[in-house]
């Protein structure tokens, strides 16, 4: 590294670490603060807190206009210091992580300005906000921790602030289950992230991550015999977060949370998390295969073409089950299952390319129109009296008009449909699964398929239409608090891509990227037929990229949504009942009771645990207890009662018995 | 008088003035206890903060002789190191908070509260005594009153049986303890149980290595039984549940850590041949605390059962540190003695708080108490979080440096049982948020009520503001407890393989 730039980093590193800081800091001060000193008066509260986290979104900007190719690390707080380990909390400022702050902070604030409208009437509105900041608080700290240990606190408290907020109505029994549910299901994740944290100390002995990635970067071999092991162990925790098979099990029920709550955490953010950590750690899955003795089977497979294929399958479970949900936040729950897996089968497969890129550019625009989706849910549901069922819905097209174009907004890119943003994003990751591993491009485009399907199912049959129920047709626009959101939002959705976000997103994995093929040729000739000539290359450059980069991959994409679309229009483009489960027969069933997992899992994990505590009670009253102590003690217990026989009541048995102790040492002395 | 002293005279002395007052003045008798109980609280914390890990070794000492023959000598040996100092701070908080949750006595109040400060005065004689006789002494006299407390003021029907095998066990385990304090006294030869001389003595020439296979045992199995070391902890839940909620407190949150403390302080840097060869055991018995306590938690219905066996579960932990012999280790087993403290005495508190107001502490007849009780579900949800090891609380940064200690110097295996217990952890702490807490409230309990007022809200903001404040800022302990912590750790493994190697700084540039 040359010396200059590391002086120019450090330099910059005294200049904005505060900065650094305050990004964290001011939501978390907004939240609690507020908390004490304003509760009652909720709009105040309100109102300090999306101030708190929109002044951390315009830090974050500065910070990404600032952070250049090197990370600045601000000053270390010494959390836990013992001898031989010194457990830090500090914060890398990098592109990576400056970028996905801005995500954060940015779909935060807008959901946070939706929900003054969306839980006006609720009574507990201040704990809402505060709960909010506290959630984006801890994201912050997950995209800003500096090694790995503190990665994995503010993972933890992710998952708290995730727990009170599912179960925010905390009087309905399924809500607090649904709590309950996710935080274990993530607890069982972070079980392996843990062990995969202790994995990598024991074997480079830090946990800093530029110390790690400095460390691969010179012996990528580092971790020897224990790196796929260390690597999967750590994606654990990316599969309880990101909701990966098999601990996917948690996210559909986490709906029961209030919408903005799904469309922040369980649909941009927090889910996302587990991908960004893989990206942040992605040294980790670059360096050569390798596993101890009784693992030799797997010979050069490396953790990331495991993760990849879990993220494959399940991209392709959640594509499957989505389509015969019919309520409209559990179709977009899937939906974002399904987008996630995606997102770690592009990483996992990035392991061979290189880069992790493509997931990292997928996981921006999905954030965005994900985000938007879930808040136009939030609109429907508001308006339909908090009906959920999309087949109780219908003919909202006219009643909603912003709700409705910009949720068709969000489909369409979620779907891929060019120019939307997901198209691009998509494309990129169609084009990693063609080049490493085709058996999963082709996953890729039948989920593709499947995704323009039950997206246009769920609009064609919930906007398109007549109402089909008594609440659908007294339905009308939600109010401006609720609607302006959903048209900012609407803006990074359809054209985020445009930037040059991939090159961008490329450039920070030191890779070239896939972007969108060659870059513009700076024109140095004046006049109108040059400049027309430049803007028509800029265009074609920026919405038609990808054909010229990888024809097939971008030709496959585009009819996979043509082909998804039109199959839905032919079932859903009438109206009436849904043709499937005529059409599938019992696989309908099947995939509506969503492969009968939930009820395998209770069926499996519920006797078994209750099974093993059994043993352990048992164990506990009848062997220990029973035999083997009062067995052991059965002579202490005789003296016992041999002496309450003289003496009555307890206080007086054990003076004897301590007076009997006093003798003992009496004789000692004397002796 | 040193800081110490008037520390632990304080209370005593509180008692001695309580006994004057007549049993029917019950709020000169509950005022009179609280102010003494307050001042506890004050000394300990200003103890704490004046505490200086960088000068003595053993600071605010004072030393009375009561016993100077030349075969024994017995002195009121008083003083502190960091991990004395930091265990004063938490007794003196949870006493404080358990006099504070005392209105609830309405029985022979003068009786209990009398009881109730000897106990707290015995504790705290017992972690800053230097000599071990009084150490014992102390730790007896704060046991005796646990005993009549669980029989005359306990509740359920098995009270008589609980308190009964209780005072069995307890007595019992102190027995084997006293036994390995004689023969360490009669062992390291000299002639005293003080321990700033058995470690002169010790230096000089060690005890033989025939003695500590004798020796070191009774002081683990004996104090450990105190603990609640499997498998000798079965007294421990049932025990707890028959408790009134003062003594259920002070016993899981502070008493039961004087175990721990005279084996971290006395077996650990006396017996290095001991060490050698009982720690691979005890890693295999804490397991036992770790998961089988663990898999009972679950099953149990009543939330007092429960909070029981997730404590000796927490046990384990502070077990596995000490087993590890390893700076990381034993600090983290000190955090979580700290930890653990406050977090029993506040599981104990709320769940007295909820047997109050319910009239019952069976979790299923409970449900949906969230709408009712603000506040203290609040707290509950904090406190239950603590317990299965959520950052941001102390007993996190303790069972994080538990687990990084213990992984270089034992099996994975029994790291990941150890987190392993932890996620178990997760799933009856949340079970029970879930029972008690949420859902709707049941038709019977509509008449419950939160924590009224700034009065009855202190003691929980206390025990939980402690543990908030340790676990963010865990280095207020830890640079306290460090000189002692690499004492013990050096005595106690001397030529240490694993040791000698420094662990690399995690140190960030």
């Amino acid at each position: 590294m040359d010396a200059n730039v590391v002086e120019q980093a450090a330099v910059a590193g005294a200049k904005y670490h505060d900065l650094a800081w305050m990004v964290l800091a001011t939501p978390l001060v907004c939240g609690v603060g507020s908390w004490f000193l304003a509760r009652r008066l909720r709009g105040l509260t309100a109102g300090f807190n999306i101030a708190g986290v929109l002044l951390s979104f315009l830090l974050g900007v500065v910070l990404l206009s600032i952070s250049g190719d090197h990370p600045v690390l601000a000053t270390p707080f010494h959390w836990l210091p013992v001898p031989g380990l010194d457990f830090t909390i500090g914060l890398q400022v990098d592109r990576l992580s400056a970028l996905m702050s801005l995500v954060v902070t940015g779909v935060g604030a807008l959901v946070m300005i939706y929900s003054t409208g969306y839980m006006h009437e609720d009574a507990s509105y201040s704990r809402f906000f505060c709960t909010l900041s506290l959630f984006v608080f801890s994201m912050l700290g997950i995209v800003l921790a500096d090694n790995l240990v503190m990665l994995f606190v503010f993972w933890e408290l992710v998952g708290v602030s995730s727990y009170l907020l599912i179960g925010f109505w905390h009087g309905r029994p399924a809500a607090g289950d649904a709590a309950k549910k996710a935080f274990l299901t993530n607890r069982l994740g972070d079980f392996g992230f843990m062990l995969g944290i202790l994995v990598v100390w024991a074997s480079t002995g830090t946990v800093s991550l530029t110390e790690l990635s400095a460390k691969f970067a010179v012996e990528p071999g580092l971790m020897g015999s224990m790196a796929g092991i260390a690597g999967l162990l750590v994606f654990l925790g990316a599969m309880g977060k990101s909701a990966q098979f098999p601990l996917h099990v948690w996210l559909t029920d986490a709906m029961e949370g209030p919408t903005p709550v799904s469309a922040l955490i369980h649909a941009a953010t927090m889910v996302a998390a587990g991908v960004y950590m893989l990206c942040r750690v992605f040294f980790l899955y670059t360096v050569p295969a390798g596993w101890p003795a009784y693992l030799g089977f797997m010979g050069d497979v490396g953790a990331g073409t495991i993760i990849g294929m879990i993220g494959g399958f399940t991209a392709l479970l959640a594509a499957l089950i989505a389509v015969q949900q019919n309520d409209i936040k559990r179709i977009l729950a899937y939906s974002t299952l399904s987008q996630l897996g995606y997102m770690v089968m592009a990483v996992g497969l990035g392991a061979q390319a290189g880069t992790p890129a493509s997931g990292m550019f997928h996981l921006v625009t999905h954030a965005f129109f994900k985000a938007m989706l879930f808040l136009g849910a939030g609109s429907v549901i508001h308006a339909c009296h908090h009906e959920q069922d999309i087949w109780k819905m219908g003919g909202l097209r006219k009643r909603m008009p912003i709700t409705f174009w910009t949720f068709l907004i969000g489909t369409a890119a979620l779907a891929g449909l060019p120019p939307f943003s997901g198209f691009y994003s998509k494309d990129e990751i169609l084009v990693t699964a063609l080049e490493t591993c085709p058996p999963l491009f082709v996953v890729a485009v039948v989920v593709a398929i499947l995704t323009t399907f039950y997206m246009s199912r769920l609009v064609l049959v919930a906007f398109f239409g007549e109402a089909r129920s008594e609440s659908a047709s007294h339905a009308h626009e939600s109010p401006r608090s609720m609607t302006w959101p959903l048209l900012v939002l609407a803006v990074p959705s359809i054209g985020i891509a445009w930037l040059p976000l991939g090159e961008f997103i490329g450039s920070i994995f030191g890779g070239h990227g896939h972007g969108h093929g060659e870059v513009v040729k700076e024109g140095s000739v004046v006049g109108l037929g040059p400049l027309l000539t430049r803007i028509s290359d800029g265009i074609n450059h920026t919405l038609f990229g990808p054909f010229n980069h990888n024809t097939l991959a971008a030709t496959f994409g585009l009819f996979a949504v043509l082909l998804g679309g039109s199959l839905a229009w032919a079932c859903y483009g009438r109206g009436g009942a849904d043709p499937l489960p005529r059409l599938l027969g019992g696989w309908a069933r099947v995939l509506r009771n969503r492969f009968y997992l939930d009820e395998i899992y209770s069926g499996l994990v519920i006797p078994l645990h209750d099974a093993a505590a059994w043993v352990a009670d048992w164990i506990d009253r009848w062997l220990i207890a029973g035999l083997g102590i009062r067995g052991l003690a059965g002579s202490v217990e005789l003296v016992g009662r041999a002496l309450r026989l003289v003496q009555s009541g307890n206080l007086q048995t054990y003076t004897f018995v301590f007076a009997a102790g006093l003798a003992v040492v009496a004789w000692f002395i004397l002796r | 008088m040193t800081l110490t002293s008037s520390l632990l005279l304080t209370p005593l002395a509180t008692a001695l003035l309580v006994l004057l007052v007549p049993g029917n003045y019950r709020f000169v008798i509950r005022s009179l206890s609280l102010l003494g109980g307050l001042v506890t609280a004050i000394l300990g914390v200003v103890l704490f903060f004046r505490f200086d890990p960088a000068g003595a070794p053993y600071q605010f000492e004072s030393v009375v002789n009561w016993i100077s023959s030349p075969t024994l000598r017995v002195q009121y040996h008083v003083g502190v190191d960091g991990i004395g100092a930091a265990m004063l701070l938490v007794t003196a908080l949870v006493g404080f908070s358990a006099l504070a949750v005392s209105w609830e006595i309405e029985r022979q109040t003068k009786l209990f509260h009398v009881l109730l400060l000897v106990m707290i005065g015995g504790a705290l004689g017992a972690f800053a005594s230097l000599d071990l006789f009084f150490f014992y002494f102390f730790n007896e006299l704060a046991l005796v009153p646990t005993f009549i407390m669980i029989g005359v003021w306990g509740t359920g029907e098995n009270r008589n049986r609980a308190a009964f095998k209780i005072t069995m066990y307890l007595t019992a385990g102190a027995m084997v303890g006293l036994i390995g304090l004689i023969g360490l006294y009669g062992a390291a030869g000299a002639g005293s149980l003080d321990l700033v001389e058995l470690q002169k003595q010790v230096a000089l020439k060690p005890i033989s290595p025939a003695a500590q296979a004798f020796i070191f045992p009774c002081l683990l199995f004996g104090f450990g039984t105190l603990v609640g070391l499997w498998p000798f902890h079965t007294w421990a839940p049932q025990g707890y549940a028959s408790a009134p909620t003062a003594t259920a407190m002070m016993h899981a949150g502070i008493l039961k850590k004087a175990g721990l403390f005279v084996i971290l302080r006395a077996a650990l840097p006396l017996m290095p041949e001991g060490v050698r060869f009982w720690m691979p055991i005890l890693a295999v018995l804490c397991v036992g605390n770790l998961l089988h306590c663990g898999f009972v938690a679950l099953r149990q219905k009543d939330l007092n059962l429960l909070i029981g066996n997730s404590s000796l579960a927490h046990m384990g932990f502070a077990f596995l540190g000490i087993a590890s012999v390893s700076v990381i280790g034993l600090t983290g087993a000190v955090l979580v003695m700290v930890s653990h403290a406050l977090l029993a005495a506040l599981s104990f508190a709320l769940s007295g708080w909820l047997r109050i107001q319910t009239g019952t502490t069976d979790m299923v007849r409970m449900g949906g108490l969230l709408q009712r009780m603000p506040f203290i579900g609040s707290v509950m949800v904090l406190c239950f979080m603590a317990g299965c090891g959520v950052p941001g609380f102390a007993n996190f940064a303790g069972e994080l440096s538990v687990l990084f200690g213990a992984w270089k110097t034992m099996p994975w295996l029994v790291v990941a049982a150890a987190w392993g217990g932890l996620v178990i952890g997760g799933v009856y702490m949340l079970r029970a948020l879930r029972l008690v807490l949420h859902g709707d409230l049941k038709s019977d309990m509509k008449g419950v009520i939160d924590a009224p007022g700034m009065w009855r809200r202190l003691p929980f903001v206390i025990l939980a503001g402690g543990l908030l404040l340790f676990g963010i800022f865990p280095r207020l302990v830890t640079t306290r407890i460090q000189p002692s912590i690499q004492r013990i750790a050096e005595a106690a493994r001397p030529v240490g393989p694993s040791e000698a190697s420094p662990t690399t700084a995690l140190v960030v540039p």
